[in-house]
């Protein structure tokens, strides 16, 4: 068939009335010629017309042939079956629905789950160039048998690994940062990304207006200040006007707007898209002078994350190699400048020039490896949902029995009817899609704003991958459901249903109903196996003991905006707002602090009598004032707290944790020892700062394998000037709800621009739990949901059975039966199913104990108790499904079962 | 009486209709009533075949029609060839006359 004759019958297949008349009128006029013919040779005009008709015959058909032209009669044939699907599904809503309802949450769910994991992991930025050549650098270390693997550099090792330019074609560098940007009334706190001018270079991103900023821009020391906006802020905060040329104060730096960029540009930000895009060489000037001065000579502030280009024809690999040989050379120069720097036959440094998502790269965290688990889970589920589907083919295809044997009978092809079985299942399992697509974007926005950063856009209706993925899990699912009835429907034998009754032949056959219910009684099992497993996970790592109690705390970041002040100003502006947060009404205890929780710092420590600190662990260092463990409610065990007399000028003295003690000091009384605190751009310590008191353990660097090596220092004591960020603790619990009134208190006292961002430090505690309490409410949703299939699923299929054997038991009641025997006999046959699938439920979580083990947290994979608690609840939840067709079963009467024959 | 018509060879239909138009427009009794005359009435197209397969020349591009008025004041539908049904012709043709040529050879052959 040429393109001429495609287009021949399409065009005929939209006029095929028009031609229909056409043929009509032409075979009128073809009887009315050969009429006349005939005539001629002697006829009479009625008999030459009668003539003329008989030669002619029948109309209809010459129409049937024709129409193998208008059109395509593949094509109307497949129109025929679908139309013969819809009827059969009208004359059954119960059960369209039922398929419909289930497929769309089977379907629903793995769209919901795919759009998020393609979003975090694998889909490319938009905008970006030839993704397949772009990479993320990661730096990798093995420390004593841990592997951790780093994206933020400090900005001197990105210059250094420039240098392996011989299977790069070009870096970038990015880093990510909330600044306050605007002045006045105008100014909020939004994401402003320092990028390197090559960084544009990754994407084919033309700037709407004005042009992105060029290499001679982003000079060190100090870059241009020049600032590209993002295009949402254009239109939001400028109404589109030509803004190039502008001025925009962003942090403490005032920029001039030169571009801005399209649409949805987002470079490789994830989550929060960024509204400023400033050379990277200015953030420095964003971080006080301090930072400017050193952050081209020091190694000590990790901030820089850098993207590579493969040269063509240049694999990973190689620009892997090429990396590490440049990073343990940066490592030998940071070497040359801090001689601690650890060598490298104790951390096996190697770079990996990995995927650009983070999500995806060997850092993926244990949330990336929760959610693949949990796709898998959404995978199950629509497993479950098509076992039950096939299930309910089953009995409808085994109702119709009779009805498919006569139109065997009557000569229709298997082939036809297959096709016609298949039609049904495709525009079921379309529907479903349909279906799958509502639940996954609004039942799904759930799981998004669990799963996916705030801000991301999401509109499925535009999301060809996900809809592919939705199409896909549907062509599969009709093809699972099918199978097993279409073969069962087409090797009907016919004689023997031709000449049975209604009843028989019906009940033999399931036992692959049987084995369909057995599994997906078995998978819900496994699921519900794996939501207690998270749940009690979640459970312990809520109950850690966590040395101190945030949950009336709230944590204030403070942000002075470069307003201009000597030393004495900044130490008395800080004093200043630490008494105003201690006066305000509400207000337990406030504290100044150096790190915030779960974002701990070390400095240079060392030990008279301990030959090398680093190698004992990480000793994380806070600076506190006096309050700190009123605030924090960490109880000081031995010796005192750091008090208002240890300030400027008084002996240095320490505080430290239980841990640090016994690990430094083994057998030995940890107070009155002396360790030594030093700090770049400080003037050398005096070289003892006197342990006065020992502190409970807290968990500051993380929950789960923290070695809670804690001291702290007083703030007055080492940086009165600096320290911008305060612990709160309220004296009521609802914290939360007085975030807002803190923050327009202490920003009615800062200076020049300054304000605060307050929220609830049990925010950034929760975080810490989140990939369990993920795992936790995921498998709970899933796990849910195919309990429910499956006991809708077994309660159909008991009752379906019970419907067919009334006969059966009306026999057994007219022979003696007592009503309890059939209530027993039908229970029966749900307990053996609901036991069978409980076994290979719980048989399925062990095998695959040794992959989960790792994501869970202080918790066996194997918990004998979560498996009893499951299974138990498996078997009771169908032993209820099987209630109600069982008292129908009771109910049996024998007169009806004996007069029906 | 001994009924002197032949069947049509198979696939010659369209040949026999391509032919025919190629002469000039004609509606579709014309055209069955041409193929019987220049035949001498030996070969006649039933109804049944010609009127689909009008369809499927028109389908196919090679032919074309328009609703005219017949000489007599009826109404009538007339097919007229295109050029790309005169390329089909000639390929037809030429396909048909190979075809009886090695037909003739395999009867009169004698195998020497």
């Amino acid at each position: 068939m040429n393109v001429r004759e495609i287009i021949g019958r399409v065009l005929a297949w939209r006029r095929r009335e028009e031609l229909e008349h056409d043929l009509a009128a032409d075979l009128e006029a073809h009887v009315e010629f050969l009429a006349r013919d005939l005539e001629h040779d002697g006829m009479s005009r009625d008999d030459a017309l009668a003539a003329a008709r008989r030669q002619v015959g029948n109309v209809t058909s010459y129409r049937e042939h024709s129409r193998d032209y208008w059109g395509f009669p593949v094509l109307e044939a497949v129109r025929q079956d679908v139309g013969y699907a819809l009827r059969g599904l009208r004359r059954s809503p119960g059960f369209t629905a039922t398929v419909i309802l289930t497929l769309g949450l089977g379907i629903g769910a793995n769209a919901a789950m795919f759009a998020v994991i393609d979003r975090l992991m694998f889909r490319p930025h938009t905008y970006m160039r030839d993704p397949g050549t772009a990479h993320r650098v990661y730096l990798q270390t093995t420390y004593q048998g841990r592997t951790s693997a780093n994206i933020v550099f400090p900005y001197l090792r990105y210059l250094d690994l420039t240098r392996a330019s011989g299977t790069v074609a070009q870096f970038a560098a990015i880093s990510e940062w909330r600044f306050a940007v605007g002045t006045g009334e105008a100014s909020r706190v939004r994401k402003v990304a320092g990028v390197s001018a090559s960084l544009f270079d990754f994407f084919d991103a033309p700037p709407v207006r004005g042009r992105y900023f060029v290499a001679a821009e982003d000079s060190t020391p100090v870059g241009a200040m020049v600032a590209v906006i993002s295009h949402a802020m254009w239109v939001g905060e400028f109404n589109s006007a030509d803004v190039t040329g502008r001025s925009l104060k962003v942090g403490m730096v005032d920029y001039t707007i030169i571009g801005v960029a399209p649409p949805e540009f987002v470079s490789t930000v994830v989550g929060m898209p960024p509204d400023v895009f400033v050379p990277i060489t200015t953030i420095p000037a964003n971080h006080g002078l301090w930072s400017q001065q050193s952050y081209l000579v020091n190694y000590n502030w990790d901030w820089t994350e850098v993207l590579v280009r493969r040269k063509p024809g240049v694999s990973a690999a190689a620009v892997s190699a090429e990396l590490t040989g440049a990073y343990i050379r940066s490592r030998a120069a940071a070497r040359a400048l801090n001689p601690r720097v650890l060598p490298d036959s104790l951390v096996h440094p190697r770079a990996i020039a990995g995927p650009i998502k983070q999500a995806a790269g060997p850092e993926a965290g244990s949330e990336s490896r929760v959610l693949l688990w949990v796709t898998g889970v959404a995978v199950i589920v629509l497993l479950i949902a098509c076992a039950n589907v096939a299930n309910l083919m089953f009995v409808r295809v085994i109702r119709r029995r009779r009805e498919i044997t006569v139109r065997l009978a009557l000569g229709v092809s298997r082939h036809r009817l297959v096709a016609q079985f298949v039609t049904e299942a495709l525009v079921l399992a379309l529907l479903g899609c349909v279906a799958g697509v509502f639940v996954a974007q609004w039942g799904g926005a759930a799981i998004r704003q669990l799963l996916l950063p705030q801000g991301s856009a999401f509109n499925l209706a535009t999301d060809w991958r996900t809809l592919g993925v939705a199409l896909a899990c549907t062509v599969a699912a009709a093809v699972l459901t099918v199978v097993g009835p279409a073969l069962v429907a087409t090797r009907t034998d016919l004689a023997a249903t031709l000449k049975a009754g209604a009843r028989e032949g019906t009940y033999q056959r399931s036992r692959m109903r049987t084995g369909l219910l057995v599994l997906q009684g078995a998978l819900s099992v496994a699921l519900l196996v794996g939501a207690g497993l998270f749940i009690r996970s979640f459970h312990n790592a809520r109950s850690v003991p966590l040395g101190y109690d945030a949950r009336p705390v709230l944590e204030v970041v403070v942000d002075f905006r470069g307003f201009k002040m000597d030393s004495a100003r900044a130490t008395d502006e800080r004093r200043k707002l630490l008494a105003v947060a201690q006066s305000l009404p509400g207000v337990a205890y406030a504290t100044r602090i150096n790190s915030r929780l779960f974002g701990t710092n070390t400095t240079d420590l060392r030990v008279p009598g301990v030959d090398s600190v680093e190698r004992l662990g990480r000793f994380n260092f806070q600076m506190v004032s006096p309050d700190y463990f009123r605030v924090m409610q960490t109880p000081i065990l031995r010796g005192r707290a750091i008090t208002a007399d240890d300030r400027g000028g008084t002996p240095l003295v320490a505080v430290v944790s239980d841990a640090m003690g016994r690990a430094l000091w083994p057998g030995k009384d940890p107070l009155g020892q002396c360790i030594n605190v030093r700090f770049t751009g400080r003037a050398n310590s005096p070289a003892c700062t006197t342990v006065v008191g020992i502190a409970e353990n807290t968990a500051q660097q993380n929950l789960v394998d923290d070695p809670r090596f804690m001291y702290y220092l007083s703030v007055e004591q080492f940086f009165p000037a600096e320290l911008s960020t305060l612990f709160v603790r309220m004296s009521t619990p609802d914290a939360a709800a007085q975030v807002e009134g803190l923050r327009r208190a202490l920003t009615r006292v800062m200076p020049g621009d300054g304000f605060v961002v307050v929220r609830p430090l049990q925010v950034v505690v929760d975080d810490q739990s989140r990939s369990w309490r993920l795992g936790a409410s995921l498998f709970i949703a899933f796990g849910g949901l195919a309990l429910l299939v499956a006991v809708v699923g077994l309660y159909g299929v008991v009752s379906y059975n019970v419907a067919q054997q009334m006969h059966d038991l009306g026999v057994r009641i007219a022979l003696g039966a007592r009503s309890s025997d059939l209530l027993g006999l039908v229970m029966w046959q749900a307990l053996r199913v609901a036991v069978s699938g409980v076994a290979i439920g719980l048989a399925l979580p062990l095998v695959a104990a040794r992959w989960v083990q790792p994501l869970l947290f202080k918790q066996s994979a194997t918990d004998p108790a979560t498996y009893a608690v499951v299974g138990a609840a498996m078997i009771l939840a169908a032993l209820a499904a099987s209630a109600i067709p069982a008292r129908r079963a009771m109910r049996a009467d024998p007169n009806v079962a004996l007069r029906s024959d | 009486m001994t009924d002197t018509r032949s069947p049509l060879l198979a696939g010659t239909l369209d040949l026999l209709i391509l032919k025919t138009l190629s002469l000039g427009t004609m509606h579709g009794y014309g055209i069955a009533q041409h193929i019987r005359r220049l035949s001498k009435e030996a070969l006649r197209v039933e109804e049944g075949s010609l009127y689909p397969a009008l369809q499927r020349a028109q389908v196919k591009g090679w032919i074309a029609s328009e609703s005219k008025r017949s000489p007599t004041g009826r109404p009538a539908r007339y097919y007229k060839i295109t050029p790309a049904g005169r390329r089909q012709l000639a390929v037809e043709e030429k396909t048909f006359h190979r075809s009886v040529a090695a037909t003739t050879l395999v009867l009169e052959g004698d195998a020497s």
